[in-house]
Parts: structure tokens; C-alpha cells; sequence
């Protein structure tokens, strides 16, 4: 599919999730150590930089139990461990910037343990945040950009398994992207699938990729996920054959195919209950079954012609 | 019939600003035209550098503030919709009042009501009805489908327009289909006026009588003047009436129409409804579908009786299952789990955040704007009530809007915040309204 109104001259805003969950990355069976990690991420954002003197790039950590900003900085007062004001002359200074502000970032977000042990769902990070952060930056900088140029895209890098209580902000931001014309890479560096995050990349248009050697994430980043905007319409990029759309059930998180869901909040029950548990609505006894929903539906009309004449309808007066 | 030629300004529509407060209290008992006349370039006071700025500034947040302001009460809202829409399209929508014209400005606001409706209403229904010449003609049955709606509304056949309409003969058309719903969906009637007349083959008020029985809501936008039997038919079924005034307030009164209103009457029953989910199949070699009876290469697989069909969301032509997707359903999970209104932060305590949480743009110091200045305007920031964070206008805008979310309270440990808590109060008032 080629979108004709990107031009080649177009900057792109890249905004890159990456996902720092220490449960995940310091598991004995990871094949991938952060710090390993971090350096090919790194070398990725410094060639994303070179490509065009104004792509511009955001970076984004998603932690468990927090979510921040790590490029570009917040710009209050500048403690005095700042890093980065002294000049490298052996270091372009753009990539020596962005490089410094992202690892001294994560440093400080693991040093600190608390929202991770406040966190009660350990397992997971917080990339719902880490997605509504981004979308936010990308919203203010379409409306900052005069020229209406600049391609936003967002790239995620997780290895935490999906964590259920967030499917709804997650649906959310797919959703607000979609609408935005942003597309939503994911790529799954090891583990399970992540369901939300393929079907987020499928929504948006974006790519969904989880490497068969984890090793080698520097040239799937580079293969994969650098080529902008402009070139992504010329080329034959990775795709997903299978998308799970099936739902889970609210009440027990099972996958269903034939569920019961709720007219009023659309809350999906593997099994009939009198009353719902999102929204507290009271139901009619039976769930109505199609051939029951058509009775009804003449019984409501007031048709004389229904072979009903036992009961007697109600007529108005 | 009983046509009344009156044009009244709706009481909460004036985009104007308003300068006195008098002519604001007598705009119930007159006319728009003998309202004096509003100069809103009154407001307009430079400051001591003459600079317009500030103001013009300040005048931009509170409009940006009152679209905002939205009630967030969960309230039950009615998700699974039926809406018929009648256009006129009798002679009189070749009037020239609106521009281009009310027909062609009609069609064009209508493709774009579609395209918004099913963005937030994912697994309603629409449907098109014409009236010309005294009678009323289906353009479109009732589906959620919009690439055919939008494609009956760009073909030419059916913009011709010609003669009287008739308001029964299309209100009746309308009530046939929607009476045969099922009763946990709404029953909507959209009617887009622009004849001060209709021809009707009998007594309307016994038609309206009928709507009200059937528990259907009619709403209607006139193009030209308050009609009162139009008026009528719009209070006694419990709908909105708004007459557009300008381009602008007509696309305003068509899009109220796009949010799922409010379950309000006990009489929509609300049900389980049993839905399948059912799983794309990729085949080597094309089946027939059982909607189109075409051969086709893949396509979804009912869960129930293993019919093959093109699309989704839609009625499985074979058993009638309800086939949708599971991010379909997603797409109105905002409406019940509405972010809080931001409150807005004053200039004696903005120092305490230098910058927007989400969006990292810095705010202006208190510091640098001088205490006149600050009288008035307000300062830019937003506070979300339950994560302390501060967001400046167009993220306050952003997330209300678009996105659905607020980043601070995701960015914290689930813990402090929690659903738990939301959902605790968002039960409140819902069990009041079943009452």
C-alpha cells in the first residue's frame, strides 16, 4: 500500500517504549543482559539520528510500576550529576547526548526499587503509560510542527508478558494512534507472544517481529524497524499470518469463541450470571437466544397478524 | 399542517462571547433579530504594552475549556444503537442559505457522520432513508457496515431532489425496520429537515403516538426554521431539536448525535447478549461465503455453525450469531471508563511544576508574568485529582478527547491508584439512575 502524501524529505519522529522490567531481563534463562541490549539499542537510535539531520527521537522507559521520560529530559533544574554538558571531542554530540541521557536514566530508575515494590502486579511493566506518554509527545509535537511534516511512528521493545489489567488503556492508545495514522512497531525481543502489542502493530499498520536469536537484535532493529516512513512503502516488510481477535472473558480470563456480553458496557462472560460485574446491571432471566429475540420483537410490534392469540397483547388505550 | 416560521437562537448555542449580561437574560423572551447587537471585539482590552496577547490568549483556554468540561458520570449509555437517518429531500434543500447548498453540505456532513459514528459506536447500526416527492425511499438498509453507507451517500443517483416530502410516509418506513431490533439496542430516528412542509397520507400524531409506544427517540436538526410539529415529535419521543443557524452549528448539532446518549427510560431491557468471536481463517484455495455467495480466498469462520463470511462485525447469515471482533468491543470501553475532568491549577501555586508531565512542554513561570497579567489568565496547567500530575492545555485537550487515558495515574504503581477504586464510585450513581 503506498501513501503518496509522505515525502521523501519528511523528518521522522521516532519514539522508542523500551521496556526495563529487571524481573524479566536478570531471569537466569534470559539470553540478552540489559547492558548487552541497551549498547545495540543505542547504536539503533544513534543510526535513526544520522539518517536525517531533523529526525528527531524520544525514549521512553517502562518499568514496573513506573513509566518516565529518559530523551528528551525534563528540562527543570539541573541537578548536579547531569551528565552530558562536557564535550567529547572523539563523540558527535547529538548521539553522545542522547546516549548519556538514556543510560544515566535507567541507572536511576533501577536504583530505585520502590515503585517496583509497590507495584501488586510484579510481572509486568507499565507500557500502557509508556504508550499514552508517547502518544502525548507526539500529539504536541504534530501541533508544535508548522509545516505538518514531521511521521511520527512509535517503536516498542518489550520482554515482560502482557499484564491483563491493561488491556484497556492499551486498546486505548491503539485505538488513538490508529486514529492519528501512527503506526505502532513491537518487537518481542524473547518470551511468549505479547497479544495486545501484536494486535496493536496489526490495528495501526505497524510491524510486530519477535527474533528467532535474540543475540542479533541490532540487525533486526536495523533491518526492520529503521527504514522511515517514506521507504517503508517500497518495501516488503514483515507481517503477521496469525492475529488472535478472540476475547478473554472478564470473569475468569479464559479465551472464548461464543461469549455472553453485556448490553450496557459490552463486558464479555464465558457463562449466563443475573447480574453484571462491571456495570452492576440486573438481567432477565434467560440470555435471549435469536429465535426468543424475534417473538419478542413482534410481541413489542403490536401485530395483530401474530399467531399468538392466547395472550392478550397490550393495546393502548 | 401546522408550520410555524419562527427561528429562535437555542438558549446554550451562542458561539458568540458574550459582553452583557442583560442581553443574555432576555435572550429567552427574543427573537434573534431583535437581540442588540453583540460586539464582541468589546472584550478585547490591551494590556500596558499593548499587546493583544493575553487576552486573546486567555479567551482560547476557556473555550478550549468549555468543549472540554464533559460530564465523566458512568452512566449507563446505551452501546448497542439502531439509527435511522431521513433526509429531506425535497426542493427545498436546493435553497442556498447554507453553502454550498443545504443538500450537498447535507451529504457531505453525512459521509463524515457515518465515518465518526462507527468510529465510536463500533457495533451499531445505521441506516438511510430519503423523502421526496411524498413518498419515502430506503437508500440503505440498517447495517453497520460504513463503506456502503458512505457509497450510496457519494452516488449521484440519490441526491436528486424533487417535490414535497413526507414526514409520516418516511417516520413509518423508519419504525417498520427499528421496531423488529432487539430490545437491548436503542431505537434512534435521525430526521434532517429543510422543507417547512410535508404531504402525509394521514394523521402524524398518531405515527408520533406510535414511535413514543415503541420506545423509539426521534431527534431532529431543521434547516430552516422550528417547525412545530417537528418540535413536538422531538420532545413527546424524548429526542433533541436544534435548527442550524450557520455551517458550523449544523455540523455541531449532527455530531451531538454521534456519543451513545444515556440510558434513561426503565423500558430497554439490558440483556446478555450471546456474541461469537470468531477466528480468521487463510485458506489456499476460495470457498464460497455464505453473505455474498462468492468465492473467496479466507475469510471468518462462525463459531457456531462454521459458515464462512467476508467481514465483521456482522449477523452470521446462516444462524444469526452476532459475529464481532474482540478490539471492536474495545473501542467503547472509554465510554465507561471516563477520565476525571482535570482541575485547573492557579498562578499562586504553578511554581511547584515546571513542565507538562506527558507532552515535557515547560510551562510558563509564574515569575516571568506579571501579577496583572495573571488576573487575567490562568495558568496553563491541569491537575489530575487522582495522580497530583500537571498537564498542560492541548494534553488536557488530548486525553480527554483522544485518548482516553491519563499517563500519570497509568505511570504509577498500580496500587495507589487502581480500577478498584474508579470503578468503586463509577457504581454510585449508576445504581441511583436504575432507581
Amino acid at each position: 500500500m503506498k501513501d503518496s502524501t509522505i515525502n521523501e524529505d519528511d523528518p521522522n519522529l521516532l519514539v522508542i517504549v523500551i521496556d526495563i522490567n529487571p524481573f524479566e531481563w536478570e531471569h537466569p534463562s534470559a539470553p540478552l543482559s540489559l547492558n548487552e541490549a541497551l549498547q545495540h539499542i543505542l547504536a539503533f537510535m544513534n543510526a535513526h539520528l544520522a539518517g536525517r539531520h531533523d529526525n528527531r527521537l524520544a525514549v521512553i522507559a517502562s518499568h514496573v510500576g513506573a513509566s518516565k521520560f529518559l530523551y528528551p529530559e525534563l528540562n527543570g533544574p539541573i541537578p548536579g550529576g547531569r551528565v552530558g554538558t562536557k564535550k567529547d571531542a572523539n563523540a558527535y554530540q547529538v548521539f553522545k547526548v542522547v546516549n548519556d541521557a538514556v543510560q544515566s536514566g535507567i541507572a536511576k530508575l533501577l536504583q530505585d526499587p520502590r515503585p517496583a515494590l509497590e507495584e501488586r502486579d510484579v510481572g509486568s511493566s507499565k507500557i500502557a503509560a509508556s504508550l499514552s506518554l508517547g502518544l502525548c509527545y507526539i500529539n504536541q509535537a504534530l501541533k508544535s510542527d508548522g509545516m505538518g511534516h514531521v511521521r511520527p511512528r512509535i517503536l516498542v521493545l518489550t520482554v515482560s508478558p502482557d499484564s491483563s489489567s491493561d488491556y484497556i488503556p492499551i486498546m486505548n492508545c491503539i485505538f488513538s494512534a490508529q486514529k492519528a495514522n501512527i503506526p505502532i512497531d513491537v518487537c518481542k525481543i524473547w518470551g511468549k507472544d505479547a497479544v495486545f502489542l501484536q494486535q496493536a502493530a496489526h490495528i495501526t499498520e505497524g510491524i510486530y517481529m519477535k527474533p528467532s536469536d535474540p543475540r542479533g537484535l541490532l540487525q533486526i532493529l536495523m533491518f526492520s524497524f529503521l527504514p522511515d516512513m517514506y521507504s517503508r512503502n517500497y518495501l516488503y516488510l514483515p507481517g503477521q499470518d496469525q492475529v488472535d481477535f478472540r476475547a478473554a472473558c472478564f470473569c475468569h480470563k479464559k479465551i472464548v469463541d461464543i461469549g455472553y456480553v453485556c448490553s450496557v458496557c459490552l463486558s464479555i462472560f464465558c457463562s449466563f450470571s443475573p447480574v453484571c460485574s462491571t456495570c452492576r446491571t440486573k438481567f432477565a432471566f434467560q440470555p435471549l437466544l435469536p429465535s426468543a429475540r424475534r417473538l419478542g420483537a413482534k410481541a413489542g410490534a403490536s401485530n395483530p397478524g401474530s399467531p399468538r392469540p392466547s395472550t392478550p397483547l397490550p393495546t393502548p388505550s | 399542517m401546522a408550520t410555524n416560521g419562527r427561528r429562535q437562537v437555542d438558549e446554550d448555542d451562542d458561539d458568540i462571547i458574550d459582553v452583557d449580561d442583560s442581553s443574555l437574560q432576555n435572550n429567552q423572551a427574543n427573537y434573534a433579530w431583535e437581540e442588540e447587537y453583540k460586539r464582541s471585539w468589546d472584550v478585547l482590552q490591551e494590556d500596558e504594552h499593548g499587546s493583544l496577547a493575553g487576552v486573546v490568549n486567555s479567551l482560547q483556554q476557556a473555550a478550549k475549556r468549555k468543549r472540554q468540561l464533559r460530564d465523566t458520570d458512568p452512566i449507563q449509555r446505551g452501546i448497542i444503537r439502531h439509527l435511522f437517518i431521513i433526509v429531506d429531500l425535497s426542493s427545498s434543500m436546493q435553497e442556498k442559505d447554507l453553502r454550498p447548498s443545504r443538500l450537498s453540505l447535507t451529504f457531505t456532513y453525512l459521509e463524515a457522520f457515518v465515518a465518526e459514528y462507527f468510529d465510536q459506536n463500533p457495533i451499531s447500526q445505521i441506516g438511510l432513508i430519503g423523502t421526496k416527492d411524498g413518498l419515502a425511499e430506503k437508500l440503505t438498509e440498517l447495517s453497520g457496515n460504513p463503506t456502503e453507507h458512505i457509497r450510496t451517500l457519494k452516488m449521484k443517483k440519490f441526491q436528486e431532489v424533487g417535490g414535497e416530502p413526507s414526514l409520516q410516509n418516511a417516520l413509518e418506513l423508519a419504525r417498520n425496520s427499528l421496531i423488529h431490533v432487539p430490545a437491548h439496542g436503542s431505537r434512534e430516528i435521525l430526521v434532517i429537515m429543510g422543507s417547512l412542509t410535508t404531504t402525509d397520507p394521514g394523521n402524524i400524531h398518531d405515527t408520533i403516538a406510535q414511535l413514543v409506544q415503541d420506545n423509539i427517540r426521534a431527534s431532529v436538526i431543521a434547516l430552516a426554521a422550528e417547525v412545530q410539529v417537528l418540535k413536538s415529535l422531538s420532545t413527546q419521543t424524548k429526542g433533541t431539536f436544534g435548527v442550524a443557524m450557520n455551517e458550523g452549528h449544523y455540523r455541531d448539532l449532527l455530531f451531538e448525535v454521534i456519543p451513545p446518549t444515556a440510558v434513561t427510560t426503565t423500558k430497554t431491557s439490558s440483556n446478555l447478549v450471546q456474541m461469537g468471536f470468531p477466528a480468521r481463517s487463510n485458506e489456499s484455495a476460495a470457498t464460497l461465503c455464505a453473505c455474498h455467495n462468492k468465492l473467496t480466498l479466507g475469510g471468518y469462520i462462525c463459531p457456531r455453525c462454521n459458515s464462512k463470511l467476508c467481514d465483521i462485525p456482522t449477523e452470521c447469515d446462516i444462524c444469526t450469531l452476532t459475529l464481532v471482533s474482540s478490539p471492536l468491543l474495545a473501542r467503547s470501553y472509554h465510554h465507561l471508563f471516563p477520565v476525571e475532568n482535570f482541575i485547573e491549577v492557579a498562578w499562586k501555586d504553578a511554581a511547584a511544576t515546571t513542565a507538562c508531565f506527558s507532552c515535557q512542554k515547560s510551562f510558563l513561570s509564574p515569575h516571568k508574568v506579571s501579577l496583572q497579567l495573571q488576573a487575567t489568565t490562568d495558568a496553563g496547567r491541569y491537575q489530575c485529582k487522582l495522580c497530583d500530575k500537571t498537564f498542560c492545555a492541548d494534553c488536557d485537550l488530548f486525553i480527554h478527547d483522544v485518548l482516553h487515558n491519563c499517563p500519570g495515574c497509568l505511570s504509577q504503581p498500580r496500587r495507589l491508584f487502581g480500577k478498584p477504586k474508579a470503578m468503586a464510585t463509577a457504581n454510585i450513581p449508576k445504581a441511583t439512575v436504575q432507581k
